[in-house]
């Protein structure tokens, strides 16, 4: 049983990340984009995902972004298939994990487009993290994405 | 002398209730998480009925029975939706692109708002053909929604405004499938692929064929 434990306790050394402090570069931000929307549409949305690689939880905690007159972090709960979008306070990212922000769940909503977004034009966004962090991002706009929208959320294997 | 008697009377019928409950008692069994199933699947009674409308589309009344012969796909939705309507749309338009030329002329996909206050004929006209040339999106009355919308087992909310008048509808997101009779053959949830379209739209396809 000591061994057991000890043989854990030493796992447990080798999986977590010794030493790191958190700072900008424990967060990374990947294949973030905006969603290019039908004409006439006022408001829009950013997909991305932001990996922890720290070993301590943390929060994304606003967003904020020139083209839109409010940013808020959402949700979607499924509600026996009925999609309500609610905003929520922030949007959590696990030590050693990462937080997908795809359609049907977490979505920095820009309401309000001061002038219509055009395809491949990079949206200037920053995000403020609970430990004091900002990132700066120009993030392109795409046209809804089938391929990459359909069905649950795939694994998180593959980074 | 009362009080013993008035307790062993109570305990008396509360044994009774106790045994009666005990003989006679089934719990009522506990209710399955609802899903989305094919509503054929669902017990008689229960099916949305479906069946034919008219609304306003982008050239003046589209009825449902102007589609008989043609699969006809309806999604609920409303334009200020960012992302649940966006995605099934787009989900849509890959379905209807996949499918080939002579499947394609047997197809009708339909827009329908839950939003008619903003989302005009007008509004619609803009909005549907970003997302296929052939998708067409529909209003009408707030009760000529609401009865289309029961009718198809859809369910939608409006959410309270916000200081600027903006507000959300919260809504199901199935796509209804109708048979070229006319009838509502099925639905396919939020978020199906392209593929699970396809497949439910060539099984009504050659159904058709056989009758």
């Amino acid at each position: 049983m000591p061994a057991l434990l000890s043989a854990l306790a030493l796992a447990a050394l080798l999986v977590l990340p010794v030493g790191v402090t958190a700072g900008d570069s424990d967060l990374v931000v990947s294949d973030a984009y905006v969603r290019l929307m039908p004409p006439g549409t006022p408001n829009s949305l950013a997909f991305m995902n932001i990996s922890n690689r720290s070993g301590s939880d943390r929060r994304l905690l606003q967003a904020a972004s020139p083209v839109a007159r409010t940013v808020e972090l959402h949700t979607h709960i499924d509600d026996h298939g009925v999609m309500r979008m609610r905003q929520v306070a922030a949007i959590d990212i696990p030590a050693g994990g990462r937080a997908e922000l795809r359609s049907g769940g977490y979505h920095v909503m820009l309401i309000g487009l001061r002038q219509p977004l055009q395809e491949g034009e990079r949206v200037p966004l920053t995000l403020r993290f609970d430990d004091g962090s900002t990132q700066k991002l120009e993030v392109p706009v795409r046209r809804p994405q089938p391929a990459l929208e359909a069905g649950p959320p795939a694994a998180h294997g593959k980074h | 002398m009362r009080t013993n008697r008035f307790l062993i009377a109570l305990i008396a019928l509360l044994a009774a209730a106790l045994l009666y409950l005990a003989a006679f008692w089934e719990p009522v069994p506990q209710r399955p998480v609802e899903k989305i199933v094919p509503h054929g699947q669902l017990p008689p009674g229960t099916a949305p009925a479906g069946g034919d409308f008219v609304l306003q589309g982008p050239q003046g009344s589209v009825a449902l029975a102007d589609y008989r012969g043609k699969v006809v796909l309806i999604y609920f939705g409303y334009t200020w939706c960012p992302d649940v309507c966006p995605t099934s749309l787009s989900l849509l338009a890959q379905a209807i692109a996949d499918l080939d030329p002579a499947e394609r002329e047997r197809v009708q996909a339909i827009f329908i708002s839950v939003d008619p206050e903003r989302d005009t004929p007008t509004r619609l006209r803009e909005y549907a053909p970003f997302f296929h040339p052939a998708l067409i999106g529909l209003s009408g009355s707030r009760e000529q929604i609401a009865a289309v919308a029961t009718a198809y087992g859809s369910s939608y909310q409006k959410q309270p405004a916000n200081a600027e008048g903006n507000y959300a509808v919260d809504h199901s997101s199935a796509t209804y499938v109708v048979d070229p009779q006319g009838r509502l053959a099925g639905s396919l949830p939020h978020a199906a692929s392209p593929a699970q379209i396809v497949a439910f739209v060539r099984q009504q396809l050659a159904a058709a064929n056989t009758r």
